[in-house]
């Protein structure tokens, strides 16, 4: 009987409680509160975002939540969403760690009058009115081409690492490399692209491969982040440090000890900070109504004025990592 | 129901009448206590959030609180049954990865409606729990051993068919709503659950077969004496809890509109969590439906009710923000001081009887 009692009270739950209005608990005060969605909490580069993100909350005064999955659980960014639109936030800011799953959740939060923009990772375009671009194509291609060529005296022989040859991102930068080369570096040669599935060991035994057989190379540029370490250890084992110069796309931190030695001259990345800072301005004005779709640039503080293309915030150009400043940077 | 260790063939039948008839009135008692207690911790939950949390009775909210966990409350529920007789599953949160996949393989590639899709993601969990039964019930091997190893498989099956990284979505609105739409202005899903929850009610509490569970978990050997068929019903308990986990995997892809390799992946522990919370012996023999159900509400009320704080802080963080850090410590201690309580009322009985 008592059994029953207790299922039966434990049915009525949500009936009783779905009886309560909500009231005035989000009434009175007019801060503005932003939601902050990483991929996953731990990990540094979000980590560093939050750190941005915090300078603008406070720039602004707004309340800022920052919250993410701790684990793979694909369910766990949706929860956080859903909480936040029962939350009653203003805005949410989110990096879509599964597209599709995600955008069931942020267009429930646009359906209920929140804002939603994303970030670092975008979800599906209907999902969200802006995504926070960091880095386009052509920004990181002309980067990575343009260090090469003030590394080597815009001449000589270099080789791609890239994850495998069938991945689009990939693929896209080094279009954008291969048309840079074309146009602003005649002396250069582009004479290898090989993959290494995004292997740090695998790059490091292509690198070596690379090494051997084009003895006159110049550099190596890699288009994946496990590729930098891994052609800085080949150059590295194989005696070549300074005279074949590495540069790549990736964390500054897995590459700082190579870069130290001078191993690795270039890593380039946008600055994450920055990202997370943008982000949350705006998230901000697209709160207040003063990001509306069709915007050619926005006024980002102290980034400056910033350009929109279509929907997308553009950070601007990726920043080059080097001996210099390589310090100064923990993610 | 202690003094009854040593019997014979002849009185194993009259042992487990006393199981079930004579043995109830200390059982039930204790089983009531408990479940009192849950009561109590759940409604402090409640009066704790509601007024350190920002709305936290906010109907939106109490749905949340229900569309959120109704995965884990499923598997806590195919997992009482499992836990009774003494077992245990661990490849229920792995099969769910399976079915959402096989799920999302049939209306993607093989263009089947969600309908058919869903019926055969729960048939695919049949037949995963129909692997485990075999290997336990039949070959007697032991259930943490074996569900250990298909936990493995499903979850390895599952990222197979995936390739790791490939995920199923463009579902139709019409299937969505059953993650996301509300009927009577409870979560769809939830009348699922409650329907689920009746059956395995009137299966453990009701139906010979749910209270031939207690008696293989109290003593295996004592309820084949006694005439039932043991292998039989411990392996429906396995069937159940696999059929159970493919429903949950249906109704999670409904959630997020999104079919993985890693969906429910650490659910397993979370309905074992909610199950042994709930008062149910992890050696088997003694529990019920009811304590299960509040087992799960209270981790679930801790769960989100701990999201819902803002205004306090925590290691310079607002509370929502270690939430999730949070509730995985509270919810180990709530587990610890549970299983610490029988002991303890025991001991003081102990002593209360020497003075």
């Amino acid at each position: 009987m008592k059994r029953i009692l207790c299922t039966l009270a434990l049915c009525t739950v949500p009936f009783l409680s779905a009886c309560k209005k909500s009231g005035e608990s989000a009434g009175g005060e007019e801060k503005l509160t932003i939601a902050l969605l990483p991929k996953s909490k731990g990990n540094q580069y979000f980590v560093t975002c939050e750190k941005g993100a915090r300078v603008a909350a406070a720039e602004l005064g707004a309340e800022l939540l920052f919250d993410g999955p701790t684990n793979s659980d694909p369910a766990k960014q949706n929860e956080i969403v859903e909480n936040w639109i029962s939350l009653g936030v203003d805005v949410i800011a989110a990096a879509a760690e599964n597209k599709d799953g995600l955008s069931t959740a942020l267009r429930k939060a646009r359906a209920e009058g929140i804002e939603v923009i994303t970030y670092d990772a975008d979800a599906q375009t209907d999902a969200r009115s802006f995504f926070v671009n960091q880095a386009t194509a052509k920004g990181i291609g002309d980067a990575l081409m343009d260090n090469a060529a003030s590394l080597t005296g815009a001449e000589g022989e270099f080789a791609i690492l890239t994850a495998n040859l069938t991945a689009a991102n990939q693929n896209e930068w080094i279009e954008v490399i291969k048309a840079r080369q074309a146009e602003k570096y005649p002396n250069m040669k582009l004479v290898d692209i090989k993959p290494c599935d995004d292997q740090k060991d695998k790059a490091q035994q292509e690198t070596t491969n690379l090494l051997s057989a084009y003895p006159n190379l110049k550099a190596v540029v890699a288009v994946c982040s496990p590729a930098v370490p891994g052609a800085a250890e080949a150059v590295k084992q194989a005696g070549k440090t300074g005279a074949v110069k590495v540069i790549g796309l990736g964390l500054p931190s897995e590459n700082k000890a190579y870069v130290k030695e001078g191993v690795t001259q270039a890593v380039i990345l946008w600055k994450v900070e920055d990202l997370g800072y943008l982000t949350i301005k705006a998230a901000a004005a697209l709160a207040k109504g003063e990001l509306k779709a069709g915007a050619a640039e926005f006024d980002a503080g102290k980034l400056g004025k910033l350009a929109v293309e279509g929907d997308n915030i553009l950070l601007g150009t990726p920043f080059t990592f080097n001996k210099e400043n390589i310090d100064q940077f923990d993610f | 129901m202690s003094t009854c260790c040593r019997y014979g063939v002849d009185e194993t039948s009259t042992l487990l009448n006393a199981v079930m008839t004579a043995a109830k009135p200390s059982l039930k008692s204790l089983l009531a206590r408990h479940e009192v207690v849950l009561l109590i911790v759940i409604a402090l939950e409640i009066l704790l959030f509601q007024s350190l949390g920002r709305r936290f009775l906010d109907g939106t909210n109490v749905s949340n609180i229900f569309r959120h966990s109704v995965e884990i409350g499923l598997l806590a529920l195919a997992m009482t049954p499992v836990i009774l007789t003494g077992g245990i599953d661990l490849s229920v949160g792995s099969m769910m990865g399976l079915c959402a996949v096989c799920f999302g393989i049939f209306v993607n590639e093989a263009a089947m409606s969600p309908l058919l899709a869903a019926l055969l993601a729960v048939g695919i969990g049949t037949l995963g729990g129909g692997l485990n039964a075999l290997l336990i019930a039949r070959f007697q091997l032991p259930p943490l051993i074996v569900t250990l190893g298909t936990f493995s498989l499903f979850r390895g099956l599952a990222e197979a068919l995936t390739k790791g990284s490939k995920s199923y979505s463009g579902f139709p609105d019409s299937f969505l709503a059953l993650g996301n739409s509300d009927i009577a202005g409870v979560p769809a899903q939830i009348w699922i659950f409650l329907l689920v929850a009746l059956g395995i009610w009137l299966l453990v509490h009701r139906m010979t077969i749910g209270r031939s569970f207690r008696a293989i978990g109290y003593s295996p050997e004592g309820a084949r004496y006694a005439g039932i068929p043991v292998r039989r019903n411990l392996g429906l308990a396995y069937i159940l809890a696999g059929a159970i986990a493919g429903l949950a995997a249906v109704i999670l892809v409904a959630r997020l509109g999104e079919a993985r390799a890693n969906a429910g992946i650490g659910y397993e522990l979370l309905a074992i969590t909610a199950v042994v919370l709930g008062g149910t012996s992890i050696f088997g023999g003694s529990g019920s439906v009811g304590g299960t159900l509040l087992g799960y509400l209270a981790v679930a009320v801790l769960n989100n009710g701990l999201s819902r704080i803002t205004a306090y802080q925590l290691f310079d963080q607002p509370i929502s923000s270690v939430a999730r850090e949070l509730s995985g410590m509270l919810t180990g201690l709530l587990l610890l001081l549970a299983l610490a309580v029988t002991p303890l009322a025991k001991a003081l009985a102990a002593r209360r009887t020497k003075t």
